[in-house]
């Protein structure tokens, strides 16, 4: 029967805007009824030639742009670019600016987590966890505007240490933040991860097979979530995450139920490395002397830092001058928004909207 | 005291005034029908408000706070903005079924409460054929959507209106079933019947305790009735397909609107009704009684809607047939079973 | 495995030629020949030793006086990385697609064809990606790009 009624195929576009927030990217997608047969993104609305300007700008002009290229996980865009140019010089960091880094990029992960397990339920229609995370996130954030001023774009993690000393109220905040986010994330989890509707919609959707996350670079906890263990602060370790014992969730569903609970367990993990973190946090200066006139040696270096979406890379080429020669910043979003198309294919138009919000995929960092 | 219901106690007043027959009808149908519209208005309005509160209250904001106290006036001023938005008829549109579709969804929304039982002999008119009547009339609701799916001449609400008339048609069967078992030991569909077979044990004599997988698969079936959550894919606004209501504006779009909440209204009194004993309770007058007990059901709804994810259109389906109709049947099986044995 | 050792693993058992640079970071660092990409490519994603199926990075470099190509890869498995670029002619620099050995390459060249200018030999969707699709003032990376409307930074 299915041989002779003869289907259409429709072009359907899922434009520009989106409900949710997960920035501009345009999806032509090719239907056949209720099945995708092709997917194809668009993707330049944001593009705003980060690299391009960089280019022209010292060191530490440069920082506060990179803030921009990936606005959820600033801290950890500031502490690429800064830990690039910093590879390429002979600083020395004091000890208390890389306790300072990694507690802000550690609570900043958590927020970027938070949203995305917030975003992701709006997506699929429970409305109500995504003002709970937010919550949380607003006391992650009331922190960022006590140490630097800002709740989203930071400009603190700059070349030899960070910007300026927390505040003296910070210690306790921090402190009773983290008494809570055990609790409040079993709360989530209560809502969430027993739910039949919610393992109906999220169980055995999007599935990335093992060899796809090899062949399109994936990281991340998407990755994490397809049996591929490859955390970068364990593997391939970068300033003092030797020094944390902290666990790194792999779980071997492939779907975006596993990517879902990848997320809420990095939060917990987090939690453990800021609460070591701020018991072992040494006195000191956070920065290290850096001269107007900063100057790195001349070279290459590439650098990545685990970003909450995967591996953050910067490929810094310097001259020897004030200005970088050539700034190539790529983030994890970028090949989850090249292995899309071969994910949704052959899925459902509704589990699309589902699949797109469990890659936690973000335009700024695609686009630059 | 043993109240008769409104509309025969209204003739019998006006016709001791010494009325003709037609007139005496006529004023006495015109009557009834501006108090109850004029209620069901009032509820809808306080529905909305109460949405909006609940939700709020749910994520832990606060809602709306500065129209009146604490909001209340809130529905009133978006009623209002509504009826001063340009009534848009597309176009390519059928015109006159994009004009009678959310005319038939009012309607149908409030036909139903002739025979819902507000309080002891507050009742419109008690038909023998109750439940059986409110079933009926409100299925044309389905037909509203196919009609506003159709009229609008656009492919995604003929899509959405076709989706939500599938699912309105397969959520039927297990409701009817459900509401079966208690018409089946109660003997009788009329209302007042239903209500007061309900009565007496102190309370424990509610058709609930007796039926509670009844009670469970109305409940279900009646939340995908109305299109809620979680069964509001039709609707859902992050999906592709936008629903059947997409091409509507200004007020028209206003009586989809509050035909879903009167729809809601309606659903909840019938639970209350069948399952939770209607109008009877001790020392409060009996509407209080059916308006509390109501009330509560619309709250465990609205719980739902800001609680569970949604379903997807196959899952919903698949939810009615496999799932809630099997247990349906099985329900009249043990009500068939049980109330011959003990003679309820 | 260290940086010794895979830059004595990778010389021996690669046979065309390849200069070793010198650096100061934990990576060792290649200078390949273009018309060699492809077999170095597949030589370190295959070899038992290697593994290096993690392509992190792929970009383009303009000099001023030639353009470059560089890879950075790295291996989920064995988790060591290496850094290696190739040289091109400015007039007519042309590489081939590293597609059939890494996917993830796709997206990659097809951003440094549309920011340099680079021709890649053998990817089948060399489209617009980031430049609006009317675009048509040339190759925005290249180092002698003048812009219509750009108006310089002025130094500190």
């Amino acid at each position: 029967m299915a041989e002779q009624l003869r289907t259409e195929e429709m072009m359907v576009n899922m434009g520009p805007q989106h409900p949710s927030t997960h920035g501009v990217c345009r999806l032509i997608l090719t239907i056949d009824g209720e099945v995708i047969n092709d997917c194809v993104p668009v993707i330049g609305y944001l593009h705003r030639a980060i690299e391009k300007i960089c280019e022209n700008r010292t060191y530490a002009q440069c920082i506060p742009l990179m803030d921009r290229f990936e606005y959820v996980t600033a801290m950890s865009c500031n502490w690429v670019f800064a830990l690039a140019a910093e590879k390429l010089s002979d600083i020395e960091i004091p000890e208390r600016a890389e306790y300072l880094r990694v507690i802000m990029a550690e609570l900043n992960r958590m927020a970027s987590h938070l949203l995305c397990i917030g975003v992701t339920s709006m997506d699929i229609g429970a409305l109500t966890p995504f003002l709970y995370t937010f919550r949380e996130r607003e006391m992650i954030l009331d922190l960022f505007e006590m140490t630097c001023g800002q709740r989203l774009t930071y400009n603190y993690i700059r070349v030899g240490g960070v910007s300026r000393d927390i505040p003296p109220e910070f210690v306790p905040m921090c402190r009773q933040f983290l008494d809570i986010i055990d609790a409040k994330v079993d709360d989530y989890e209560r809502v969430l991860t027993e739910n039949p509707i919610w393992i109906a919609r999220n169980k055995g959707i999007g599935i990335i097979p093992e060899q796809m996350v090899y062949d399109y670079a994936i990281s991340g906890p998407s990755a994490r979530a397809s049996g591929v263990n490859f955390d970068i602060r364990k593997h391939d370790t970068y300033s003092i995450y030797d020094r944390f014992d902290f666990e790194v969730p792999v779980f071997y569903g492939c779907d975006s139920y596993d990517r879902y609970r990848a997320r809420i367990a990095e939060v917990r993990q987090s939690a453990r490395i800021v609460r070591q973190a701020l018991d072992g946090l040494p006195d000191g200066p956070v920065r290290a002397k850096v001269s107007m006139n900063f100057k790195t040696k001349p070279g290459e270096v590439y650098t990545r830092i685990e970003n909450s979406r995967g591996e953050m890379g910067i490929n810094l080429i310097s001259d020897g001058s004030r200005k970088p020669f050539r700034v190539r910043a790529r983030g994890g979003s970028y090949n989850h928004l090249m292995a899309l198309p071969d994910i949704v294919r052959g899925t459902k138009i509704a589990d699309l909207v589902a699949i797109f919000a469990s890659l936690d995929i973000i335009m700024p960092e695609i686009d630059r | 005291m043993e109240l008769a219901p409104v509309f025969d106690w209204l003739y019998n007043q006006l016709s001791a005034l010494g009325l003709g027959d037609t007139l005496n009808n006529l004023i006495s149908l015109i009557v009834v029908s501006v108090i109850v519209f004029g209620f069901l208005c009032l509820v809808a309005l306080f529905l909305v408000w109460w949405e909006r509160k609940i939700s709020a209250h749910v994520q832990q904001r606060f809602g709306p706070m500065m129209t009146g106290w604490h909001g209340a006036l809130q529905t009133v001023a978006d009623a209002v903005k509504l009826l001063q938005k340009e009534d848009i008829t597309p176009a390519i549109a059928d015109r006159n079924v994009f004009f009678w579709a959310p005319v038939v969804c009012f309607t149908c929304a409030f036909a139903a409460y002739v025979v819902i039982p507000f309080g002891d002999g507050l009742i419109v008119s008690d038909l023998n054929i109750g439940i059986l009547y409110i079933i009926a009339i409100t299925t044309f609701t389905i037909i509203s959507l196919l009609m506003a799916g159709w009229g609008s001449n656009n492919k995604y609400a003929l899509l959405g209106g076709m989706r939500s008339a599938a699912q309105g048609v397969s959520y039927e069967v297990p409701l009817v079933l459900s509401i079966l078992g208690v018409v089946m030991v109660t003997g009788s569909m009329s209302m007042n019947d239903i209500v007061r077979a309900q009565s007496g044990w102190g309370g424990f004599h509610w058709n609930v305790f007796f039926q509670p997988l009844g009670f469970l698969i109305y409940v279900t079936a009646a939340t995908a009735e109305t299109n809620r959550t979680p069964f509001d894919i039709p609707e859902a606004e992050q999906e592709l397909v936008a629903g059947y209501n997409v091409e509507y504006s200004g007020m028209k779009f206003a009586m989809f609107f509050l035909a879903e909440f009167i729809n809601m209204f309606t659903v909840s009194a019938i639970t209350v009704t069948v399952f939770l004993g209607g109008w009877n309770g001790p020392f409060l007058p009996s509407w209080v009684w059916f308006l509390g007990k109501t009330l509560f059901m619309v709250f465990i709804m609205m719980l739902f809607r800001w609680t569970y994810p949604r379903l997807r259109v196959d899952q919903l389906m698949e939810f009615s047939w496999k799932v809630l109709l099997p247990l349906a049947f099985l329900n009249i099986v043990y009500v068939g079973v049980f109330a011959k044995w003990l003679n309820w | 495995m260290t940086k010794e050792q895979l830059t004595r693993h990778i010389k021996e058992n690669f046979s065309a030629e390849l200069d070793v640079i010198e650096n100061e970071q934990p990576e060792p660092y290649f200078i390949i020949k273009a018309d060699n990409l492809v077999k170095f490519c597949r030589f370190i994603h295959d070899d038992p030793g290697l593994v290096m199926d993690f392509l992190m990075n792929l970009s383009g470099v303009d000099t001023g006086e030639r353009f470059e190509v560089v890879y950075n890869v790295c291996s989920y498995r064995l988790k060591h990385r290496i850094y290696f670029k190739i040289l091109l002619d400015r007039q007519n620099a042309e590489f081939d697609t590293v597609r059939s050995v890494w996917p993830a390459a796709d997206w990659y060249e097809r951003e440094v064809w549309e920011l340099f200018g680079m021709n890649v030999r053998g990817h089948p969707n060399l489209t617009r990606f980031l430049l609006p699709d009317d675009w048509d003032e040339g190759h925005p990376l290249r180092k002698d790009w003048v812009g219509k409307d750009v108006i310089p930074f002025p130094e500190r």
